[in-house]
């Protein structure tokens, strides 16, 4: 602990195992498709293997005829569309009238067991009438028919989904008057979370007419309202209860069809239903980074001063709405920090194509915007003769500001994150001085500490915590907050455990059951932490005024001079007063039952400008980093290789670093799977390579040398002072590896991923362009001399 | 995704194996030996039989000694035998970068050598395939990587072929019919669904390398994504002895993943007595100019072929060094 004394042995600043880690490490954990309740049923999705096209007919009656077979289910107009945005809820259960992608969801089937299911898929005949493709992002901002618009509601004559126009400043001025201006081109693929677990979901309509649905969700809230609306059911009439999940990136963070159709199955059939995903089905669902366009310049005067920045993204949607109209803002406005600078336009446009949809992943909007800024600036950099890192600590925002965009900046450590990291990778001695085909590249990141504003306009708090606790002591924590795998259950119990002062083994998160636990939003946009701590603090907070009330009680001190710590409540003036917490817990129940507290995270306080889109983007707080990658790079054949990142990263307060050293070293792998090999591919619209063999996440002799650096910029509002860790550390280790690359070989690179061929490629253009310099040079000796 | 169903048979012996085989319809069973190709394309629904003999129980395929490996020998376990480390330590060595540790466990030899050819339009499941309408190789008659009705262009994928090849290695085949030795540089031929020269009721029963192999300096190099489970998307073997004044005596090279066979080449005629140099870059010249990869894997054709020359460049100049990679930590 560096900054405070804990509370307890588990409490703030320790590292503490993850409290779920040996039910999973004993395969003891219940994920979704270990719960075999009696009767299941086998559900089965016939999926559409047209790009677009018209469904003419479907018949059912040979497969509904098949012994074993209890319910086939198909699209209806009859069932509300649903989404997890309520500005863009344009999802169907079961494809109507027609199918926008390969893999739409045209019927499901629930049968008595697999096999029979999919034979009743294959009986199922549908005629389909293909339509013209859409995809390409370019053509589908095209002007087209209605008939050839995926969704012929929206406003745009096109395939158009949205388009964001900001402009701060002015760009083309401070373009004009700059001593230098750098500007590119830059293509990303889409790439996606390839989380472990395949998406499953189990429904059941009981006799008594509630519907209880348990899902590998991320986002158990969405689901529940979304569940509602298609079932047309009051929401008290179903419950929602989310197992352990297998790892979800944001890959999980949208109410699905496959969820519908499970309840569609169960409510026709009556018994429970199960739905769980092959490997291909994960893939079809997507919802990974969008592949985008990125066109960008950025501006400096001579001393290196950012002027300006011109932003526009050109972003592919896939078949639906998804959370893309964030996207569409976080493509922009997630470029206003960690620098600051007066000039800022962007243009940003999502279209739909006939591709499986695009969401929300690890990073959600910023990754690619991020790569193009950071890449540019180093060009920046060069122009003006200033070094990379230096350059940057030249620009950067102060703590306790706004930006030019109205986001309310508070603390940030990026000048720290970038000290640490230049001093322990010897920057100075290798940044440029380093042997060819070996290089050292620096990077900054901002991200989000969750989205100031909800995204339903209600006014339930964003996280609400229960805590209870009984004579036997234990404390008992309720919250929605989506443990996923990142670790949120044991962040509750910390946060409690150091409130109170009691081992971590003394409470017990109960977090997975809309029945019992009390709403969070889910573990989306980095705000877990930041918003479910604050509430379960909160709550403790409660509980600690009533074991301080007790103990008062039991010794005649003043309540005010209580604390709990180490299993005790101590009056602080004299430590040696002290109740046992057993003692005064039984003191502060009697008469009156278990100890009940509630706490929440309602909102941040009111913040932002007044522009169209202002509160995209805006966060009750923000995270910071900086990344010093070194690589090699092979000249002969293109293979770039990290060998050491130093990895800083300002998470405000560290509850656990443990845990945030774990979070950061998950964004690295999964940033370079971006970085270096991951596409998702298509072969005319169809997932070109829908297994793990052919998606190619790096592995275990893949990864480089970590260092990660924690800073502590201490957050004034974040529980204890933590913010976020778990995505902002995935922004800085594309670019600053393609900046490392650059300084290997002298390559940019505008293109993900850096795959050995790409990257051979450059480096042959270069030899060629300076072959071609020195014959011309050769060739004209005294224009060489000037 | 579900497993074809099959009738799976485990004889004791060889006998019995080929006796079972004889009396099963022709086409109507596969071999198994580890299943880590096979079971995969069953579950693809890829050409599933009714009939599958497993041949782990047959002992004529086992045991390891300076002259044979049983082609029912585990991957895993030929490359850390000590004799397989000493005679040929280029083995060992190509060994570990077939798939990953599990599946070497797992996987055969036999089973290496016979591994299906694969290409990008065959190895997807049905759903996949039914979006394209299938090929050849599958439920269809076209090829949809070069458009026509005659030649499979699935590219052969095995990474152990080249260097058992340069080591010139014999196959013992055993069938019904009586048995038989191949090399190895002789059994790839045809296309990508007709691949071999061994017929459908022959077993590899074991791989004999001369005592000739254990006096030359060997080795394998591979180029793919990711250094574990990725199969070649090219991979190239050389073996090489100097005479004592540093010139060629041996030189062969062979190559996998760029065509729908491996490709060996004996350059010993053609080099004997040259200045290394000029010779290692001749040879890898030769073989990169052989080399006709097709667009159907994850890495562009024309790099796939260019790396030929690079990779083969550097193995050969690793040879002449007595460098290897280092993959298996020195005893
Ligand atoms: C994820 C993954 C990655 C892989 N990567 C690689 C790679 O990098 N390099 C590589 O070379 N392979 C790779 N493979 C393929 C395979 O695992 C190996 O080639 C393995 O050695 C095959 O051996 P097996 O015994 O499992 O073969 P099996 O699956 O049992 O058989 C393969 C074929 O050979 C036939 N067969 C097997 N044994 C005999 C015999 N003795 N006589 C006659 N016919 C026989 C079978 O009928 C079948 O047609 C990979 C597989 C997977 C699943
Ligand atoms: S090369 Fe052609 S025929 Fe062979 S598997 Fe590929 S698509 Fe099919």
């Amino acid at each position: 602990m560096t900054s405070r004394d804990s509370r307890s042995p588990h409490g703030v600043g320790q590292r503490v195992p993850l409290i779920d880690g040996p039910s999973k490490v004993t395969g003891t954990a219940v994920y979704t498709d270990d719960i075999r309740l009696p009767g299941t049923l086998v559900g089965k999705i016939l999926r559409s293997p047209h790009a677009h096209a018209k469904i003419v007919s479907i018949d059912t009656s040979a497969a509904e005829s098949m012994p074993g077979v209890r319910a086939v289910v198909t699209g209806s107009r009859d069932l509300r569309t649903f989404g997890v945005l309520p500005i863009s809820k344009d999802e169907v259960a079961l494809a109507v009238d027609k199918v926008i992608y390969v893999g739409d969801c045209v019927a499901g089937v629930a049968a008595d067991d697999e096999e029979t299911a999919l034979a009743a898929c294959e009986a199922i005949r549908v005629e389909y009438e293909p339509l013209p493709i859409v995809g390409k992002a370019d053509d589908a901002l095209k002007e087209c028919p209605p008939e050839q618009k995926l969704h012929p509601d929206t406003r745009h004559p096109s395939n158009l989904q949205k388009q964001v126009d900001q402009n701060f400043g002015d760009v083309d001025a401070a373009f004009a008057g700059a001593d230098h201006v750098a500007k590119g081109n830059f293509r990303f693929i889409g790439v996606t979370h390839a989380f472990t677990e395949p998406h499953c979901v189990i429904a059941h309509f009981e006799p008594t007419g509630r519907l209880t649905v348990w899902s590998a969700t991320q986002v158990p809230h969405y689901l529940h309202r979304d569940l509602a609306a298609v079932m047309d059911l009051p929401m008290h009439r179903i419950r929602v209860i989310r197992p352990m999940v297998g790892g979800a990136f944001g890959g999980k963070s949208d109410p699905f069809p496959h969820e519908m159709i499970t309840a569609l199955l169960s409510r026709r059939t009556g018994r429970p239903v199960k739905i769980r995903f092959d490997r291909e089905e994960v893939f079809l669902t997507n919802h990974g980074r969008h592949p985008t366009k990125t066109s960008i310049g950025v501006a400096c005067d001579g001393d290196g001063k950012l002027l300006g920045l011109d932003l526009d993204a050109l972003i592919d949607g896939g078949a639906w709405g998804s959370f893309g109209v964030v996207t569409t803002y976080y493509n922009g406005v997630l470029s206003v920090g960690p620098y600051r600078f007066d000039n800022f336009r962007y243009r940003g446009r999502r279209v739909y194509t006939n591709k499986p949809p695009c969401g929300a992943m690890r990073g959600h909007g910023a990754v690619n915007s991020r790569f193009a800024f950071e890449v540019l600036i180093d060009e920046l950099a060069e122009k003006c003769g200033v070094d990379a890192a230096e350059f940057r600590l030249r620009n950067l925002l102060p703590s306790n500001t706004t930006t030019l965009n109205g986001f309310r900046i508070t603390s940030n450590g990026t000048e720290e994150c970038i000290r640490r990291v230049v001093e322990a990778s010897d920057w100075k001695n290798k940044r440029g001085k380093l042997p060819y085909g070996r290089g050292i590249g620096i990077a900054c990141g901002f991200y989000i500490s969750g989205s100031a504003l909800r995204i339903n306009w209600n006014k339930v708090p964003q996280s609400t915590a229960h805590l209870k606790i009984d004579m036997d002591g234990g404390v008992t924590v309720h919250c929605m907050a989506a443990e996923i795998g990142q670790g949120s259950d044991t962040m509750l119990a910390q946060c409690v455990a150091e409130v109170l002062g009691l081992p971590i083994e003394w409470i017990r998160v109960f977090s997975r059951d809309s029945d019992l636990d009390p709403i969070d939003l889910g573990s989306y946009s980095s705000r877990v932490t930041f918003m479910a701590g604050n509430a379960a603090r909160r709550a403790a907070e409660v509980i600690r005024g009533k074991l301080c009330a007790a103990a008062a009680r039991l010794t005649g001190y003043d309540a005010e001079g209580f604390d709990t710590r180490d299993g005790h409540v101590v009056w602080l003036p004299n430590p040696a007063i002290r109740v046992p917490y057993l003692d005064a817990l039984l003191e502060a129940i009697a008469g009156k039952g278990a100890l009940i507290a509630k706490g929440c995270y309602h909102d941040a306080p009111p913040m932002g400008g007044s522009h169209k889109g202002a509160a995209a983007g805006l966060s009750p707080t923000y995270s910071f980093q900086s990344y010093v990658t070194e690589t090699e790079v092979d000249p002969e054949t293109g293979f770039v290789k990290p060998v050491k990142v130093w990895a800083a990263h300002d998470c405000g307060k560290a509850l656990n670093p443990l845990a945030v050293e774990m979070q950061i070293e998950g964004c690295l792998h999964m940033g370079l799977g971006q970085a270096l090999m991951e596409s998702f591919g298509y072969n005319r619209a169809t997932v070109g390579n829908p297994s793990f063999l052919d998606y190619k996440i790096p592995g275990p002799l893949e990864m480089p040398d970590v260092e990660v650096h924690i800073v502590e910029s201490d957050d004034p509002e974040g529980p204890f002072g933590a913010k976020e860790a778990g995505e902002g550390p995935l922004l800085p280790i594309l670019p600053s590896l393609a900046n490392a690359v650059r300084d290997a070989v002298g390559i940019t690179m505008y293109e993900l991923p850096m795959t050995p061929d790409r990257v051979l490629k450059e480096i042959e253009k270069k030899e060629r362009a300076s072959a071609v310099r020195e014959a011309s040079e050769a060739a004209n000796p005294k224009e060489t001399v000037r | 995704m579900i497993l074809a169903p099959f009738t799976l048979h485990r004889p004791e012996s060889l006998a019995e194996a080929l006796s079972l085989a004889a009396k099963l319809p022709d086409g109507g069973y596969d071999w198994i030996g580890g299943g880590t190709d096979l079971l995969q394309n069953y579950k693809n629904r890829l050409n599933a039989k009714d009939h599958v003999i497993a041949l782990d129980r047959v002992p004529e395929m086992r045991g390891i000694s300076a002259e044979r490996i049983g082609a029912g020998e585990r991957l895993a376990v030929i490359s850390e035998s000590a004799v397989v480390r000493e005679r040929w330590p280029g083995l060992a060595e190509a060994i570990t970068h077939v798939a990953s540790p599990l599946i070497r466990n797992s996987g055969t030899l036999g089973g290496n050598l016979l591994v299906e050819t694969r290409c990008y339009y065959f190895n997807q499941t049905p759903f996949w395939r039914g979006t394209k309408g299938s090929c050849m190789k599958a439920e269809s008659d076209e090829c949809l990587v070069v458009p026509q009705k005659e030649i499979c262009y699935a590219a052969y994928s095995g990474d152990l072929a080249p260097i058992l090849g340069v080591l010139s290695a014999t196959l013992e085949l055993a069938s019904p019919a009586g048995t038989r030795e191949v090399r190895i540089d002789e059994f790839y031929a045809g296309d990508g669904i007709r691949k071999n020269v061994k017929r459908a009721d022959e077993i590899i029963v074991g791989v004999k390398v001369p005592a000739e192999a254990s006096t030359l300096r060997a080795g394998y190099r591979k180029l793919r994504h990711r250094d574990a489970l990725d199969y070649p998307e090219m991979g190239c073997a050389a073996a090489l002895r100097l005479d004592p004044s540093g010139r060629i005596e041996l030189l062969r090279a062979a190559t996998t993943a760029v065509d729908v066979v491996p490709h060996f080449l004996d350059f010993s005629e053609l080099m004997r007595g040259q200045e290394p140099d000029t010779a290692f870059a001749e040879v890898a010249a030769a073989m990169e100019e052989r080399a006709q990869p097709k667009k159907n894997t994850s890495m562009p054709v024309g790099y796939r072929k260019k790396m030929v020359r690079v990779y083969l460049g550097r193995l050969l100049d690793d040879l002449r060094a007595g460098r290897t990679e280092g993959r298996i930590p020195a005893a």
